[in-house]
């Protein structure tokens, strides 16, 4: 049996984390020693690994926890984990769908400054933020006045 | 009028396939004239999968609309294509 530390350090990770996955109900201890630590088994360690990898894919606490059920309910095969796979990189290609969007509206907003010092009031960032602009493709009213109200 | 039914799913999954054909055979049985059904891989078309709003396949979208984001039973399927055959058939004799 291991103590919480020796499992922190065979794992890479914290003793905070350890006790933060057991809060989340992702693992739990073995038992106690006769002093009240916790104690644990290898299965501890693997199945901090499993969570830190499953991290790492994008998978929340919430589909960590699904996948960890699965991988110990008798009747769940391959398909189960597969389907869960698949609806987590539909959930990340629609984020990253969203950022890119985002990160476009940041360029159109980036190239109207002519960084010609102006005052804030003239700024043209601040300008299109405030009529909308950035959501907008192809207009890009650079050297235009943006119609703030002083 | 003619509808598109796109059946999405990820591959390798059997119940789904089983099912698929189910709802294929229904969508079919109004005429191979007015229905076309189309698989679609999510995992190749997954673009037009998240534009769409496929979240949890197997889901179905009908003329690019995502109608029903699990699979329903053949003959759900059947009624919805069949209304919207007869309610595209008034429209035109109502323009005409």
């Amino acid at each position: 049996m291991l103590t919480i530390g020796k499992v922190a350090e065979r794992a890479q990770v914290t003793a905070d984390s350890i006790r933060f996955y057991e809060r989340e109900g992702l693992i739990r201890p073995a038992g106690k020693s006769e002093s009240g630590y916790r104690l644990y088994t290898e299965e501890a360690i693997r199945r901090i690994e499993f969570i830190k990898q499953a991290q790492e894919c994008g998978f929340s606490l919430a589909d960590i926890r699904e996948l960890l059920e699965l991988r110990s309910t008798d009747s769940a095969c391959c398909d189960d984990i597969y389907r869960v796979s698949v609806e987590k990189k539909l959930q990340l290609e629609r984020k990253i769908k969203a950022l890119n969007a985002m990160s476009q509206a940041l360029t159109r907003l980036i190239d109207m400054c002519s960084h010609d010092r102006k005052s804030l009031d003239e700024c043209p960032i601040l300008g299109a933020l405030e009529a909308g602009l950035a959501k907008q493709p192809g207009k890009s009213p650079k050297n235009q006045s943006t119609g703030r109200s002083k | 009028m003619k509808l598109l039914v796109e059946a999405f799913s990820a591959p390798g999954c059997s119940k789904c396939a089983q099912t698929r054909e189910a709802l294929k055979s229904a969508a079919e049985s109004l005429g191979k004239d007015r229905v076309t059904w189309r698989d679609v891989n999510v995992l190749e078309e997954i673009d037009y999968a998240v534009e769409l709003g496929v979240m949890t396949p197997p889901s179905i979208a009908i003329n690019g609309e995502l109608v029903f984001p699990a699979l329903p039973k053949p003959e759900r399927l059947r009624a919805e294509l069949a209304r919207r055959l007869d309610r595209a058939a008034a429209n035109s004799s109502i323009e005409r």
